[in-house]
């Protein structure tokens, strides 16, 4: 009996914990408000009314370029006794768009990977051309 | 010699000192095949912004005394693995919050370089502490 006790404490002590987590910041970009951004005609007030506050505006001499950007983390954890095994993965969404002197739109660049992160292990391989292609397509406007 | 070890087990399995393997990863890195058919000189914001998505951060460059500026656009990632000891019982890394800091002058990255005209005059690939030397916060200036 008291072996079994031991053994069961033992087990319990010794028995692995996984943690699951996952953060976002800001939403994800809307790729298809975004594909409604025309330069020369849209203003950096239409900009503003589509798609919020930006994260940062930047001076350019005359010209001025808002940042708006999102992120999503996903982390995983393997806890054991004496050590822990622990993966953080961040893709970010970014949009860049520059205004003359006017305020009119002059250029726009985006990237879309709040969808691409992924629960893993350390050892693991993540994002390999294939897992990007596969959470591409899942994501309406991304996806080619 | 047995108080030192019972003590060490003790703040083992108390959770208080554990080893611990970390693998964080932060977007993906501009691959190079993407960066190097571009040509300074001839190829423009609008062709970089289409063939390399939106960057992390853009700066003022080459502000002239007309008020004209060029931009430096900087693209950053980390993929960071290792081994470690954590005595506190979490890990600031492992916190899921996310923000790039550029003061880490290790991190990975590539800027490219405009000129008023807004053409690529240069780009390099190397370390945050290469590619950002010397960056300052602006003066500020009174409005006229």
């Amino acid at each position: 009996m008291k072996t079994t006790r031991s053994l069961l404490l033992s087990a319990l002590l010794l028995l692995p914990a996984c943690a699951l987590a996952r953060q976002d910041t800001n939403e994800p970009l809307d790729a298809a408000l975004i594909r409604s951004l025309q330069p020369g005609k849209t203003t950096a007030r239409e900009v503003v009314e589509r798609l919020g506050a930006p994260t940062e505006v930047v001076q350019l001499g005359r010209r001025t370029a808002y940042r708006y950007d999102a992120s999503a983390t996903k982390s995983t954890a393997l806890i054991l006794l004496l050590v822990n095994f622990a993966n953080q993965d961040t893709r970010t969404d970014r949009l860049w768009v520059f205004f003359d002197e006017n305020n009119i739109l002059t250029h726009h660049g985006a990237w879309y990977g709040t969808h691409r992160p992924q629960y893993a292990m350390p050892w693991e391989d993540v994002h390999e051309a294939e897992d990007n292609a596969e959470a591409d397509a899942e994501r309406p406007g991304v996806g080619k | 010699m047995k108080g030192i070890a019972a003590a060490l087990l003790a703040l083992l399995a108390a959770g208080c000192v554990q080893g611990e393997y970390n693998r964080i990863t932060v977007d993906e890195p501009l691959r190079e095949e993407l960066v190097a058919p571009l040509r300074p000189g001839v190829d423009t914001l609008a062709q970089c912004l289409a063939q390399l998505g939106a960057p992390h951060r853009v700066f003022e460059y080459r502000v002239g005394q007309d008020g004209t500026s060029g931009a430096a656009l900087l693209w950053v990632w980390r993929e960071a693995a290792g081994w470690g000891v954590d005595v506190s019982g979490g890990t600031e890394e492992a916190s899921g919050s996310f923000s790039f800091d550029l003061t880490n002058t290790d991190l990975p990255g590539c800027v490219l370089w405009f000129g008023p005209d807004l053409v690529l005059e240069r780009w390099q690939r190397g370390t945050l502490g290469d590619l950002l030397p010397g960056r300052q916060r602006p003066s500020a200036q009174p409005a006229d």
